[in-house]
């Protein structure tokens, strides 16, 4: 199969990733194997994607399956949803995910319905890619995450990959996926010359495709004391945590991945072995994905639950100013403090 | 033999007064086999990526310049030795 002439290639265990190659390199496999198969979005034709979600692309396919469009998000994620139900296969970038307020009717009232609306009678076959998170001081319009948003509205897959082995195995399995899949991409983590990603994120890639099925959660550091669940860049932040913990407490990370469907069971797994439970998020604290696997481990297994802790955004916009924004946004000390409160 | 993976040879031409760059990713670990022309790693020049082959095939044997480290135009960052 042809690469993307910037792909580095993948041979064995020697070559590594960044995440942002690992996403193009899922995507042009699929173009490739389909011709129904194509990405359209603001500056993702000439520049790339800002964040690199479709760097090399142009250099491997016409500009009619990379397609700059418009800034109209009404416009073309309707056209995608258009595309999706006469039998294409549509990725549309929303290019941060804070710009879903202008074409919400489009993603949660026509993609995510149509197929119930009509009774079966189409169903929406496209990807939705968008870019999610701060740490860079982009202020209160382009820092936000809106997992909670995306995973509380029915009728669509949600996932969010924290490396890069994650983002091409997940973006095989979205493209594949006859239902509408929200693909989450944490801007600290694509390897952005400009935005270094912390370590961790860029990790060996297979050459060969593969898919991570949807749903299911990861256990990225097992431990026996308390079981840290997370989500994109914090999956980075908790394991920075439990290595700090190590030698007093023992740490399990559980990567969700999916944040629908979610994998509940391997939660609910993890806590009936530790005990106890820290969820950390990106996202606002309030009616979100913190209180939603909270619920969800207290409804099943109550009797295992003996303490648990939140670390999320507190319901504020996020500040543009670094201070500000980094006292609202879940540091790796705060991870260690909610660890340490629940033992 | 080894092979120096110079940074000049990728110097952009519209970079001719910029003196220096920052490594930003390496894609190979110490130690991992290159063939020829692959992307080892990417380099910015005035916040322009470049992504940097490799002259020859061979062990990568040493990153001379890390990721997030600056370097001047001209010096080595990385060592490949060659199979003779």
């Amino acid at each position: 199969m042809a690469k993307t002439e910037s792909d580095p290639g993948t041979a064995g265990a020697d070559r590594e990733l960044t995440m942002s190659r690992a996403m193009v390199d899922a995507i042009a496999s699929e173009m490739h194997a389909d011709e129904e198969v194509f990405y359209m979005g603001e500056d993702v034709q000439d520049y790339g994607g800002i964040f690199d979600s479709t760097q090399g692309l142009l250099e491997e396919f016409d500009r009619d399956r990379v397609m700059d469009v418009p800034i109209s998000e009404t416009a073309y994620v309707g056209a995608a949803v258009g595309a999706a139900q006469a039998g294409m296969r549509p990725i549309a970038e929303i290019m941060f995910t804070d710009f879903v307020g202008v074409c919400l009717d489009q993603v949660y009232n026509q993609m995510a319905k149509n197929t119930y609306m009509s009774g079966s009678a189409v169903n929406v076959p496209m990807v939705l890619t968008t870019a999610v998170g701060g740490t860079y001081n982009d202020a209160a319009q382009h820092s936000q995450t809106l997992y909670g948003l995306f995973a509380h509205l029915p009728g669509m897959k949600v996932v969010v990959p924290s490396t890069a082995y994650d983002a091409k195995g997940l973006m095989h399995a979205a493209v594949r996926d006859d239902d509408p899949v929200v693909y989450m991409f944490h801007k600290r983590l694509m390897g952005i010359g400009w935005m270094p990603a912390p370590e961790g994120p860029k990790t060996p890639v297979p050459e060969d495709d593969y898919t991570i099925p949807i749903g299911e959660a990861d256990v990225k550091r097992e431990g026996s004391d308390v079981t840290v669940v997370t989500l994109g860049l914090h999956v980075h932040r908790a394991l920075e945590a439990a290595d700090e913990l190590s030698g007093d407490v023992d740490v399990e990370v559980v990567d969700l991945q999916s944040l629908v469907p979610m994998d509940t069971q391997t939660v609910v797994e993890s806590v009936e072995k530790t005990g106890r439970l820290v969820v950390v998020d990106e996202d606002y604290q309030s009616y979100g994905v913190t209180g939603e696997v909270t619920a969800r481990v207290a409804e099943r297994t109550p009797d295992a639950l003996e303490a648990v802790e939140r670390v999320a955004v507190p319901d504020v916009p996020i500040p543009y100013s670094r201070p500000l924004e980094n006292e609202v946004n879940p540091q790796v000390g705060d991870v260690v403090e909610a660890v340490e409160s629940v033992t | 033999m080894t092979t120096a993976i110079d940074s000049a040879a990728v110097w952009p031409d519209d970079a001719e007064e910029v003196e220096e760059g920052v490594v930003s990713n390496w894609f190979v670990r110490e130690g991992g086999h290159v063939e020829a022309g692959e992307t080892v790693c990417e380099i910015q020049i005035e916040k322009v990526s470049v992504d940097v082959p490799a002259p020859e095939s061979g062990t990568l044997v040493e990153r001379t310049v890390g990721e997030n480290e600056e370097f001047r135009r001209g010096d080595v960052l990385g060592r490949i030795e060659t199979e003779s």
